[in-house]
């Protein structure tokens, strides 16, 4: 029995082993997906080294020299206060992609468990779960953001929470259906078998089976997530100044947008380029991932 | 739901579309008329929704903008601060609490019916009664009122309060018709009763307000037919709209599109100072801000002009004082507070706060506060105060001011009637500490007893000097750096004559002709 | 059938319990005092009292909930705004027709365009036209509407001034709007088409088809087209319900008084009782909205309806 188990193990080790190398062999086919992981490890990098290449501060004001068109010294332009935008959208990188990162991280983690159990127990333990996923889609993503915002107080991390709790269902409802079609499985069968605990089951042989598709829905889910701060700083909430979010920055620019357009332009084309790359990483990981689906 | 009714909003539903399709067919939203004599309809961009026609509902420009075309009060202010009999022809304070008026005859309201002293009884109770207004209405005393006969009434205050009598101008004192109010029961805030130059007609919400002339209408005669009142809260659009020729006046235009209007040949740009004042305050009672010394260095520390220049950029002023200049009794002799890194320097170190301190900067999310909060962080960070700025949503910023959680703040009072007294009471006295507006939580016994007596002796040199006094004694005790004020912009037609502004925001549209 | 739909609207009830009470939960622990918020910071302490007590923000939480069931149940009434005093139903219901115009008028946009080129991108696969619409709906899809929003105002009012950049009245005010919400909507369609399409141009009966000498137009548009159509009209339906929720971002660009704005306003103000219906209304229609597009599967598909009955 036990090594009988331990074979099953292996081999599900094994499987995911190649099935890794596969998808990188196809995804290497992919040109497109490869443009959108060349711009998204651009972008890390950017992020990570923006100290060094932005030319000024982000929150350095220079009140002399305010609404300048790009030139030779600030090729972006600057803003209201003589900000430098070029600095300020490398700057923005950073925050945008850590908003991504970290809501999609909160919302794969909870949504993650929550739709594991439920598949995974199904019954009156999957009804409830699911029926609180559906309420919890009912309520408007705004309603919960201000509030979040209103009781927690206004700021980064409590942007990431809010836009994290809205796609928990997403995810809860793409691990269950993956967890449905993998719990009968022989090597699932053999670890209930073996007398193993579910908890130890879900973690250690259901979920490493199917990250396929969770794989695939956070990368789309970090651009989600990424418009939809935007969206809500474009309307006001969530971040603080002097931060150079992205929709902040555009929601601060259009006001000037007839005669400044260059300031919601950059902030605006970072923002669509960002969220390019990772649309089609995602789709060239779901053709890799699941060679069946691509036409 | 009925069905009766689901098939009512169907049939609106189409009705709705199909209109729209015909509009749009008809190519161009531009009523630029070719010739101005012909035209007969007034086209209105404003920012913000009405929120009810009921006026004592509510409190706030919007509403009262187009309130004020549809109703009378029983006095009205002038560009002075004049007070001038309207529908009362005659008014007079009897004693220091007893008010008496009487009416002008045969005025009628847009039902038909006639005004009489009920109908003024009627209204002035139930603005007495109205949370919304209470803290300009709410100290009369409404066992007091006396009808001598249809034309004569006669009511009383529960205090002495000389401000009350511009307090009427303000639309919270407008003549309801008492039959109209009772008919449309909740539903009356959308069909308003008055006895004003326009009857309502319409109400769109979120979208427009339309208005027709009311044929009977007392006083002059209204030079046009038709006002719409539009909502379009984006300020880019709303000068789009007023050049491309959509609107006819457009509220509230922005910095930066003062200069497109000043030199398009076609437009014209009205301005005026209104009763706003933008300060920050800081929490008088809390720790290091208790200390005068630590409130002057802020003060000096922060340059006033630079902050209001970039962030308002021409429009508005610097403030100079915690009273906006437009308001009765204004000191014009207060100047803008110093600039002077050196002195603010110094007086942290007397204060003890030789390396500054770090402190927080709250304000709610209005993009110029935010920008001002920005410019103020970067200023005071000279001087080593180490400034978090923290925006919070409006509901919860009002919430925590009120209790006292803050450090230093940004927000606005704006004075709604000419008198002095409600420019400073609010934010200033020990009554009001916390809920009722004084956030500053600023405890002078000084300026709390010259307000009390402010408000109860009559208009005389002996009152100016009173607030002329209080306004020294809070300048130099520094509850606030004072910031700005604010100024109404008004954008319009060439044609677009006797556009006269008033410092509270709603202005009387009713008065326009075009030329 | 209607045995069916009536089993649907009973799952309903639940739903929509949850969902009023976790409306009504975040929105008593968020801080901001309705009262203090309709009379202003001017108002005295007396008079925000007086208010709350009117408007029963004194009771305890669990009464005012049960209150409110108790109204929405017994009356059918939904309450009474805040802060316009009116029936929250009028609220809603002066707010939807700008929210259906709208999204009705992106949804079709985005179906006259989305399903052709979704059609011509499949058939011409790997084509030079599937390459480039292809790569225009990643465009489209990764596009934030409020930026496409504000190009489209700089582009058509302010640039070109053919087009208003406000209003909501004339068919003509609302082709920036829908064209930058329904953007997306052309792109998630376009693909959606394209892919399924695909799937079932490999299928047998379709190769059989073709073998019979049937035309090729026939084949792609009753043979593939008819059984393509299920997901697309799922994505359809799906992107409706969406738009129908109201669009927050588009609607404040371009001041329209549709039912997002009317949300966020009466959050911001603490209008409870026109955030809490407001949400309801959202989620009822969304619910029907997906009922309907699961009765036109049926409808579309013969397999399906033998599953009602």
């Amino acid at each position: 029995m036990e090594s009988n188990k331990v074979i099953e193990n292996k081999k599900a080790k094994k499987k995911r082993n190649s099935q890794l190398s596969d998808t990188w062999l196809r995804l290497r086919k992919d040109k497109l997906a490869l443009v959108g992981l060349t711009i998204l490890v651009i972008l890390i990098f950017v992020a990570i080294f923006a100290d060094f290449i932005a030319p000024y501060k982000y929150d350095a004001q220079d009140l002399s020299n305010i609404l300048q068109a790009p030139s030779s010294e600030h090729i972006f332009g600057t803003d209201e206060f003589g900000r430098d935008i070029f600095s300020r959208v490398v700057y923005g990188s950073r925050i945008s992609l850590q908003v991504g990162f970290i809501a999609v991280s909160i919302a794969v983690i909870i949504g993650g468990f929550l739709g594991a159990v439920a598949g995974y127990y199904s019954g009156k333990i999957d009804n409830f779960i699911m029926r609180a996923m559906d309420i919890l889609l009912s309520i408007p993503q705004i309603l919960l953001a201000i509030s979040i915002v209103a009781a927690l107080g206004n700021g980064l991390t409590n942007l990431m929470i809010a836009v994290g709790i809205s796609s928990i269902p997403q995810y809860a409802r793409i691990v269950r259906a993956a967890v449905i079609s993998i719990k009968n499985e022989e090597f699932v069968e053999a670890a209930k078998a073996t007398g193993s605990g579910d908890l130890r089951i879900i973690f250690k042989h259901i979920l490493p089976n199917c990250l396929a598709p969770i794989i695939v829905q956070a990368t789309l889910g970090v651009a989600l997530a990424i418009l939809t701060a935007a969206g809500l700083s474009f309307i006001g909430l969530g971040i603080q100044p002097p931060t150079p979010e992205w929709g902040a920055m555009l929601s601060g620019g259009r006001g000037y947008i007839r005669d400044y357009s260059y300031m919601t332009l950059f902030p605006g084309l970072a923002i669509v380029i960002t969220i390019f790359a990772l649309n089609v990483l995602g789709d060239g990981l779901r053709d890799a991932l699941d060679p069946k689906l691509k036409n | 739901m009925e069905k009766g009714k689901m098939t009512k909003i169907a049939l609106a539903l189409i009705v709705v579309l199909m209109v729209g399709m015909l509009a749009g067919c008809g190519g161009g939203g531009g009523n630029k008329s070719s010739n101005v004599e012909d035209k007969d309809e007034l086209i209105v961009a404003t920012a913000y929704d009405a929120k009810s026609l009921d006026p004592h509902a509510v409190n706030d420009v919007a509403s009262s903008n187009v309130m004020l075309q549809i109703y009378d009060t029983l006095v009205t202010i002038d560009g002075d601060g004049n007070i001038n009999p309207s529908v009362a022809e005659t008014f007079e304070q009897v004693d220091e609490v007893t008010y008496k008026f009487t009416l002008k005859k045969g005025i009628k309201f847009h039902n038909g019916e006639e005004m009489k002293a009920e109908d003024v009884k009627f209204s002035i109770e139930r603005a007495a009664n109205s949370p919304a207004i209470a803290h300009i209405f709410g100290d009369i005393d409404t066992e007091s009122f006396e009808i001598a006969d249809d034309y004569t009434i006669s009511f009383k205050l529960n205090n002495p309060n000389t401000g009350f009598l511009s307090s009427l101008a303000h639309t919270g004192g407008s003549i309801l018709n008492q039959k109209a109010v009772e008919a449309e029961g909740d539903n009356y805030g959308m069909k308003p009763v008055g006895t004003g130059p326009f009857k309502f007609v319409n109400w769109a919400k979120g979208d427009r307000v339309e208005l027709e002339k009311f044929a009977d209408y007392h006083g002059d005669e209204p030079k046009f037919s038709k006002m719409v009142i539009r909502v379009i809260p984006e300020p880019t659009n709303r000068t789009i709209e007023l050049e491309s020729g959509g609107v006819d006046v457009a509220y509230e235009i922005t910095t930066n599109d003062i200069s497109r209007i000043e030199e398009n040949e076609d437009l014209q740009l009205s301005r005026m100072i209104d009763n706003q004042i933008q300060y920050l305050g800081f929490n008088n009672q809390k720790e290091p801000f208790n200390d005068i010394k630590v409130r002057q260095a802020i003060s000096y520390a922060i340059d006033t002009t630079s902050v209001v220049e970039t962030v308002w950029r021409g429009v508005g002023k610097v403030a100079e004082g915690p009273m906006a200049p437009n308001v009765k009794y204004a000191d014009h002799s207060i100047e803008v507070h110093e600039y002077n890194v050196e002195k603010a320097k110094e007086l942290l170190a007397e204060a003890g706060y030789p390396d500054g301190f770090k402190t927080k900067l709250w304000t709610n999310e209005k993009q110029e506060r935010v920008d001002m909060a920005t410019i103020i962080q970067s200023q005071l960070k000279e001087v080593g105060i180490d400034v978090d700025i923290e925006i919070l949503e409006w509901g919860a910023y009002l919430d925590s001011l009120s209790k006292g959680e803050q450090d230093m703040f940004i927000i606005g009072w704006t004075c709604q009637t000419a008198d002095p007294d409600l420019a400073l009471y609010g934010p200033l006295s020990q009554e009001t500490l916390g809920a009722g507006a004084n956030f500053s939580f600023f405890i002078d016994d000084e300026v709390n007893d010259l307000l009390i007596k402010g408000r109860r002796i009559e208009d005389s040199p002996e009152r100016e000097a009173i607030y002329k006094k209080i306004q020294n004694r809070v300048v130099e005790q520094a509850p606030w750096v004072f910031l700005s004020n604010g100024e109404a912009v008004v954008g319009s037609a060439k044609y677009v004559k006797n556009l006269e502004l008033t410092p509270f925001g709603y202005h009387p549209l009713f008065k326009i002709y075009f030329e | 059938m209607i045995k069916y739909i009536f089993r649907r609207i009973v799952m309903l009830i639940p739903v929509i319990l949850g969902v009023t009470f976790i409306v009504f939960s975040l929105m008593y622990i968020t801080p901001g005092d309705p009262a203090r918020l309709v009379l202003g910071e001017s108002a005295p302490d007396e008079a925000v009292q007086q208010l709350r007590e009117e408007m029963g923000l004194n009771k305890p939480f669990l009464v005012q909930y049960g209150n409110y069931i108790k109204n929405l149940v017994v009356n059918r009434d939904i309450g009474i705004s805040y802060v316009t005093k009116r029936p929250v139903m009028q609220e809603i219901l002066s707010a939807f027709p700008a929210t259906v115009k709208l999204a009705g008028l992106s949804i079709f946009f985005a179906i006259i365009i989305g399903i052709p080129i979704g059609i011509i991108s499949a058939v011409k696969k790997y084509s030079f036209f599937d390459n480039i619409s292809m790569i225009f709906a990643l465009i489209g899809i990764s596009m934030p509407v409020f930026w496409l929003g504000l190009l489209l105002i700089l582009l058509f009012s302010v640039k070109l001034k053919v087009l208003p950049a406000s209003g909501f009245s004339s068919f003509k005010d609302m082709i920036l709007p829908a064209v930058s919400l329904g953007a997306q909507s052309v792109a998630v369609i376009t693909r959606m088409t394209r892919s399924s399409m695909l799937e079932v141009i490999r299928q047998d009966y379709i190769r059989t088809a073709r073998a019979k000498g049937q035309k090729e137009k026939v084949v792609i548009l009753k043979h593939s087209l008819g059984n393509a159509l299920i997901p697309i009209i799922t994505s359809i339906g799906l992107q409706f319900g969406g738009l129908l929720g109201g669009a927050v971002l588009t609607e404040s660009i371009f001041s329209i008084p549709g039912i997002g704005r009317l949300m966020v306003e009466s959050i911001k103000m603490r209008d409870f009782p026109v955030v809490q219906g407001s949400v309801l209304f959202i989620a009822i229609s969304f619910s029907i909205v997906n009922l309907l597009v699961d009765l036109l599967y049926a409808y579309v598909d013969p397999r399906i309806r033998s599953q009602y009955s």
